[in-house]
Formats: structure tokens, C-alpha cells, sequence
């Protein structure tokens, strides 16, 4: 006999005006069970679990929970019922400390919530368990993206949730974290809870789902229990097409011309200084940067955009000096800058697609708002493409799109990018990486940062390690470099000592 | 001599805790509100719809505490106005707290005639058989009403209400962030209808201390300004309620050291003297913004009032 349903969509759709977001879905979860989500960005995936989670009500259809119809109407509801969300960009109060985070989230928390009560030390026991170096007293402000997605785990492991629902939890993850997050998920589904697992990565599929639903502009065309598809078959559902995913950078121009020039920067921010970083990129060259989340490296991105003073040291764009101009010389510089977290570093969300990407042609004193963006969206397949819509309707992945598109899509001296893929879909990455290459292509020269270490290694002409603040080690990628390589001189360890 | 000097000291310290109490209490209901991301400049009316209400029930029953209760709940009903305009109707919340303010000034104007020379039973004084004859604490406490100690206490309780209990670290969290609370299961509409709500609940028993404690009559517009200054002092007090009495007793002893002035006979007029308290919070509120790193104490949903 099949097992019962412990949530179930019933012919489910929800529209935003005119946008149909989810249509006619279908999904059974069952206990135990790890449902993976797939889909290309904005095919509906977060709003289909937004849904169950009671963050809008659907507009057709049904949802059932343990057979009865869910009687949600908000995530307290959700909550008390045992559903359990970890959002795309996070709901933490970047103010409060993290213990008080905690004790926002817990349904049990007793009126008087000071920690000479005993009856709150129950909030940090899971806490404890899953991430004992993580301070409960400091301010979630100060933590790396990687913990405050530990702190949202314990959060929804605080309410003894039986679905847990997370969205894209390992694009911010480095990928040792998210092998621990992905044991972790085993482990709660082996206790019984249901999980289900919004990515696009298929490593995350393979590693834990033991059912994969497939998304597609709105629709579920596809569930498949573990092992019954190739992962070729996968992407192909999901693309509707076969997506080959290529990397070729540009041949190195034969005489290198210099163009950015890190010299020797120190920069100091709470808890990370940089330390004589000198670094050059020329012409036409593509240089990555690999560390471990939290070595400096978005220090040192916020330094070479302007945004953070340095101590002492120099950026140089083609023998213009960068460091110590005014907001408005920044913005009017030449250098495309693709931030971390865009949502929060890059956009308006309050204006329209067309006035985010005019932002840096205001800035630099030009008038033409309107010109080239219908091309831009469709050059950058940001969907919708309607260049009239509010920017926070956009889905995460297209949001990105919609930062890439602006500072990609006019020749620019240099271009720095951070994460340039994260949350992306397979052929959304195929695009940044084709733009990013023809930037060079054309000339400029561009530092990438990046965490996948395989994409570096296939795309960069030469590799630079970052660690605590400094960069240890520049490598020509002449086909020696490994993960391995790049790994042990990330994390400072001695391939001979690993061997050994 | 220096027994004057006692007997001196304890007239000013007993007078600028009496002219403070007022505005601790509004000063106090304010921060609650704007720790959830309202601002409501409507504590000025309800300041003076609380001194109208509260001294008419006073001057009929003859009994002040029946009025000071009185003077709260009405101050918590005109906030009800600001609550439905502003969460009901999604008003300008700046715009939503001058209508209140007007349209109690103009109630309170019109209905307030008939109680204008009327005289209220005061609250009883604290002075008792053990502190008579004492140099400092005769003058001291023979001149303080319960109204004192109780500010003193709102504050204390206030502060630790906000960082140890479960509604006050909400009350910070949708202050912070109204979407961000909601995906955490709180209901930030409900947070700011009762945030308003005591603000308003607060605001008018400071009004209500003011007519029936502090100068025990009723004047058309009595309040003078002083809810409007509140809402700047939760600024100077960094929106902490434990910096509301420090900041409150600073503007008290500027009014009191005015007042001084006067009946010493000084010649500037009363007009440009009665400004000194304004300037000195205007003051405050230079150096502390100059001192204090941007705005890094702001509830963050408080800076969309003004977007
Ligand atoms: N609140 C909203 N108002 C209007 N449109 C919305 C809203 N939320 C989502 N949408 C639209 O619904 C569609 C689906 O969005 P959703 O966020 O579910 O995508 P997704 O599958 O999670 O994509 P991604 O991988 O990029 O996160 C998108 O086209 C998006 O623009
Ligand atoms: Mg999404």
C-alpha cells in the first residue's frame, strides 16, 4: 500500500496580474522523502513552496495536508502546522543577535526571554548540535553567508518541522559546506521529516533526492523517482532542450598590455584587513580569484569598486587611480561590478528593469534612459522580459540576470564579478560566461571570483588564491592546476601533509 | 547656609523631575512605536486630548487618579485614528499624525472652555513624618506625587520589557523589518496596531500628569509643543527607553531654569526665554547626531516613512 501523502497540491496554480507563476501543479510529499525542485529561473519553484508555506494563497487548486484540506493562511500558521521554510535571500534580522533570531522563530519561546530563564536554553540546543562555533551573541549582521544559513536550519529545526522546505541552500555554500548540508539533510529525512530541496545543481540532486520534480515555465512536466532518469534526460527536461555546457575563454592577447592594478592594498573592515595585495590583470585577460567565503575576498571586490576605503595601496585602471574618488567618479568608471547578494548590493528594487539598468548611465551623466533595454532583457533572457516591471517581482536567478545585463552589456575597461552565477540556471550560466568572455574578447580585463573551482580552472587564463586577507599564491592555468591544487592552497594545508 | 543650598537644590531637582514626568511618559510611548517602524507625530493631539480628558474627569469625580486613567484612554482612542489611517488605509504616516494632531487641537479648544478656571484635587504629596525637617528630602519629596516614582518605573520596566521578553524582541524584529517578521510567523499589523496603542495609551497619561499633576489647570493647547518634541527626543534617546530619562530630565531642568528666570526678573522676553528647552534638545541633537555613526540605532523599517 502506498504511504498517505503528508502534503499534497491539487491542480495548483497561482497568478501574479497577468503572470500565470505556477500552473496546474500536481506534487505529492511523503515522509521521509527528499523532493528535489529543479527548473530554470522563474519557472515557478519558490513560489510553488511560497504556497504551502502560506506566504500568498493559491488561485486555483488545492493544497492538502496529511489529506485535509491546509487550513494555512501564513507562515505562523505554517509554522504551527510543522512546515518549516528557509528562504531564497533569508528572513534573518541582520540587527538582532542570533540567539534573538532564534527565539523569533520558536513557537515556544516563553514571555520573559532573557537567558537567566532556563526554559529558552531549549532555543540554542540545535544550534549547539549543528554549528557550535557560531556565537549566539553576535549580531547575525557579522556572520558569513555560510552560517547565517546554518542559523536558518536550526531556526526551522527549532519548530520540529516535519516538511522543511529550502530554497537554494547551497548556492551561498562553499562546496565543503554544502557536503555537510547535504548530510544533514539525509539525516533529518531518515528521522522522518519531509524535504524538500529547491536547486539547480545537479550535484545536489545526486547526492540526496530521492524524487526529482522537474518545473517548467510554471508547470511540474516531470517526477521521477531517484535513479530512474540520467541526468542528461534531467536537464533536458528541464532546458526543453539539450544544454551543453561549454566554457571557452578568449586566446591570450600575444603582447599582454597591463590594464587593473591592485598595488600592494591594505584595507581594514570589522573582523577581516587586507594585507599588501598586489595583483594585475591585462588586457584581454581573465583572472580568477579562489578563497574560501570569509578569506577577504569581498573585502577586497568592495575595495576595487570603490565602495570600502583602503588604508593605504593603489587601484589603477588604465593609469587612472581609483581609490579615494567620490561616489558619482565611481559609478562613471568604466569597471563592470556584479556585487554579491545583488538583490540587497546592486538594485532598486522599488524602481522598473529599465530604470535599473539606466542607473549607471544617469550617474555618468547621460539622459538616454529607455534606449537598447528591450534588448538588453532579451539579450540576457531576463524573464519576463517587460522592461515596465517592478525589479523585486523578479525571481532570484533573474534578478541576477538583470545586474549582469547592465554592467555587462556595454564594453567596459574591466569587469569584476563576484558569484557572476550564483542562483543561475544552466544555459542563465552559459550566457554570463559567454558576456564575460566576450568583455575580454574585447579587451577589458576582468578579475572573477569564484568559489567553483572546476569553472575557474576551465575558464581562467591564470588563478589567484586568497587566504586571510592575503593572496598566497598566483598560478598559470596551464592545464596542471587541479581542485586539489587550488584546494590545499585555499585552505593553507599541505598537499604532502594530506598525502602523508 | 548650606542648609539653603540643600533646600535650593532640592526646589530644582523635585521641579525638573516634576516638569519631565510628562514627557518621559510620552517620550516613552513614542519609542514604542517607532521600535516597530510607525512614527506618529500625533502624540502632540493625543497629549492634549489626554490633559482635556483627564482634567475634566479629575475636576467631576474630584478624584486625579480617575482622571490621569481617563486621560490614557483617551489618548489610546485618538491613536485608534492614526492605526486606521495609517495601517487601515496605508496613509502617509506623516501626514496621518498631523490630522490627528489638528483635530485634537480643535476638539480640545472647543469642549476645553468650559473647563478653563477650574481647579482639580491634586495628588497627594510623597512628603511624610520621617523626611520632615530633613535639609534636602522635606523639599524634595514633600513636593513629588506618585507621578515621579511611577515614570521612573515605566522607564526601568520599558527597558527591560524591549531586550528580555518575547513581545519585546518581536516588537524590535518588525521594527526592523515588516516582510522579514511575517515570513518568521509574526503578524507585523497586529505588532504596530498595539504599538500604536500604547503609544497613544502613554502620550495621553503624560497629558493627563500634565493638567492634573504638574500645573493642575487646563489652558487652551497646554501642551505646547511638547508631544511633537518627544518624537524628537526618541532620536536623542537613540530610540533606547533607558535613555528617555536621562534625555526627559535634561529638557525638564532647561524648562525649570527658564521659569527661574523669569520670576528673577530677567529682562529678555518670555517669549524668546520659553524657546531655551527647544534649543537645548535641538543642541542635544546636533552632538549626539555628530557623535553617533549615521544611523545605526534606527529601526530600518522606520526610514521608509520618509522614502
Ligand atoms: N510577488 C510577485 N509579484 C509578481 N510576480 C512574481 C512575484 N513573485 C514571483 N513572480 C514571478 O513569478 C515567476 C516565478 O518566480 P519564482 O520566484 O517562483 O521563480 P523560481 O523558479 O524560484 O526562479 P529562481 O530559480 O530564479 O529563483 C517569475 O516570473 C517571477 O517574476
Ligand atoms: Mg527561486
Amino acid at each position: 500500500m502506498m504511504p498517505k501523502a503528508i502534503a499534497c497540491f491539487e491542480n495548483v496554480s497561482r497568478r501574479f496580474g497577468d503572470l500565470v507563476a505556477v500552473n496546474d501543479a500536481n506534487l505529492e510529499l511523503f515522509q521521509g522523502d527528499v523532493t528535489a525542485i529543479l527548473g530554470e529561473n522563474g519557472a515557478g519553484k519558490s513560489t510553488l513552496m511560497k504556497l504551502l508555506y502560506g506566504v500568498y494563497p493559491p488561485s486555483n487548486g488545492r493544497i492538502l495536508i496529511d489529506g485535509e484540506p491546509s487550513a494555512i493562511t501564513g507562515p505562523a500558521d505554517a509554522m504551527s502546522n510543522g512546515v518549516g521554510m528557509v528562504f531564497q535571500n533569508f528572513s534573518l534580522f541582520p540587527a538582532l543577535t542570533v540567539r534573538e533570531n532564534l527565539l523569533l522563530a520558536w513557537p515556544k519561546t516563553p514571555f520573559w526571554a532573557s537567558e537567566r530563564n532556563k526554559g529558552t536554553s531549549e532555543v540554542l540546543a540545535n544550534l549547539t548540535r549543528l554549528a557550535p562555533h557560531i556565537n549566539p551573541h553576535s549580531k547575525v549582521a557579522n556572520l558569513s553567508v555560510g552560517e547565517q544559513q546554518l542559523v536558518e536550519l536550526c531556526k526551522v529545526l527549532n519548530i520540529s518541522a516535519r516538511i522543511v522546505i529550502l530554497d537554494e541552500p547551497t548556492s551561498v555554500l562553499t562546496p565543503a559546506e554544502a557536503r555537510h548540508l547535504h548530510g544533514f539533510i539525509r539525516q533529518i529525512a531518515g528521522e522522518g521529516v519531509s524535504v524538500v530541496f529547491i536547486t539547480h545543481k545537479l550535484v545536489d540532486v545526486e547526492a540526496c533526492a530521492d524524487k526529482i520534480a522537474i518545473m517548467r515555465q510554471g508547470k511540474i512536466v516531470d517526477v521521477s523517482i531517484r535513479g530512474q532518469r540520467s541526468m542528461s534526460e534531467i536537464v533536458t527536461l528541464m532546458m526543453g532542450s539539450d544544454v551543453k555546457r561549454t566554457m571557452s575563454p578568449p586566446a591570450l592577447p600575444k603582447k599582454p598590455v597591463e590594464r587593473l592594478f591592485l598595488n600592494k592594498i591594505c584595507a581594514d573592515a570589522p573582523g577581516m584587513s587586507l594585507k599588501n595585495i598586489s595583483l594585475s590583470v591585462a588586457s584581454g585577460e581573465v583572472v580568477g580569484l579562489a578563497g574560501v567565503a570569509g578569506n577577504g575576498q569581498a573585502l577586497l571586490a568592495e575595495v576595487i569598486a570603490g565602495i570600502h576605503p583602503v588604508t593605504s595601496g593603489d587601484v589603477v585602471l588604465d593609469g587612472q587611480n581609483l581609490v579615494r574618488r567620490n561616489q558619482m567618479e565611481t559609478l562613471a568608471t568604466p569597471l563592470g561590478y556584479i556585487p554579491e547578494q545583488p538583490r540587497e548590493n546592486a538594485v532598486v528594487e522599488s524602481m522598473t528593469l529599465a530604470q535599473n539598468l539606466s542607473l549607471r548611465t544617469l550617474a555618468s551623466g547621460g539622459i538616454d534612459v529607455n534606449s537598447d533595454v528591450q534588448a538588453l532583457l532579451t539579450r540576457f533572457h531576463v524573464n519576463p522580459p517587460e522592461k515596465d516591471r517592478q525589479a523585486s517581482t523578479l525571481s532570484g536567478g533573474n534578478l541576477q540576470k538583470l545586474v549582469s545585463a547592465r554592467e555587462f552589456g556595454s564594453p567596459r575597461a574591466a569587469i569584476l564579478a563576484c558569484y557572476p552565477t550564483m542562483g543561475l540556471d544552466l544555459s542563465a550560466i552559459q550566457t554570463i560566461y559567454l558576456e564575460m568572455f566576450a568583455q575580454a574578447e574585447a579587451g577589458a580585463a576582468v578579475l572573477w571570483i569564484s568559489e567553483d573551482l572546476d569553472d575557474l580552472i576551465a575558464g581562467a587564463h591564470r588563478i589567484a588564491i586568497i587566504r586571510e586577507g592575503q593572496v598566497v599564491a598566483v598560478k598559470i592555468n596551464d592545464g596542471s592546476l587541479t581542485r586539489d591544487k587550488l584546494g590545499a592552497l585555499m585552505t593553507g594545508m599541505n598537499l604532502d601533509e594530506l598525502v602523508a | 547656609m548650606s542648609a539653603d543650598l540643600l533646600t535650593l537644590l532640592g526646589a530644582w531637582s523635585i521641579a525638573t523631575l516634576r516638569s519631565a514626568t510628562p514627557l518621559i511618559f510620552t517620550t516613552l510611548g513614542e519609542t514604542f512605536t517607532q521600535r516597530t517602524g510607525i512614527i506618529n507625530l500625533g502624540v502632540e493631539g493625543e497629549m492634549l486630548v489626554g490633559a482635556c480628558v483627564g482634567f475634566a474627569v479629575g475636576v467631576a469625580t474630584g478624584n486625579p487618579w480617575l482622571g490621569l486613567l481617563a486621560g490614557a484612554l483617551a489618548g489610546a482612542a485618538l491613536s485608534c485614528l492614526h492605526t486606521a489611517l495609517v495601517l487601515g488605509a496605508n496613509a502617509n504616516q506623516i501626514g496621518s499624525g498631523l490630522a490627528v494632531w489638528m483635530i485634537a487641537l480643535g476638539t480640545t479648544s472647543y469642549f476645553g472652555r468650559v473647563l478653563v478656571g477650574n481647579q482639580v484635587t491634586p495628588l497627594p504629596d510623597l512628603g511624610s513624618p520621617l523626611t520632615d525637617g530633613l535639609p534636602f528630602l522635606s523639599v524634595f519629596f514633600g513636593q513629588m506625587t506618585m507621578s515621579v516614582p511611577l515614570a521612573v518605573a515605566a522607564v526601568v520596566f520599558a527597558a527591560w520589557w524591549l531586550a528580555n521578553t518575547r513581545s519585546g524582541i518581536q516588537w524590535q524584529a518588525v521594527g526592523d523589518s515588516a516582510r522579514i517578521s511575517s515570513e518568521n510567523g509574526i503578524r507585523p499589523g497586529i505588532v504596530r496596531f498595539k504599538a500604536i496603542l500604547l503609544g497613544g495609551l502613554l502620550s495621553g497619561f503624560g497629558g493627563a500628569i500634565l493638567s492634573v499633576d504638574y500645573t493642575q489647570t487646563w489652558a487652551q493647547d497646554m501642551t505646547k509643543g511638547r508631544g511633537l518634541i518627544s518624537v524628537g527626543l526618541v532620536i536623542v534617546a537613540r530610540w533606547k527607553p533607558a535613555l528617555v530619562l536621562p534625555i526627559c530630565i535634561m529638557f525638564g531642568l532647561a524648562e525649570v531654569a527658564v521659569l527661574r528666570a523669569q520670576t528673577a526678573g530677567w529682562t529678555i522676553s518670555p517669549h524668546l526665554m520659553a524657546t531655551a528647552p527647544y534649543l537645548v534638545v535641538l543642541l542635544i541633537l546636533i552632538v549626539s547626531h555628530a557623535m553617533a555613526r549615521r544611523d545605526a540605532d534606527m529601526p530600518a523599517d522606520l526610514r521608509s516613512v520618509f522614502a
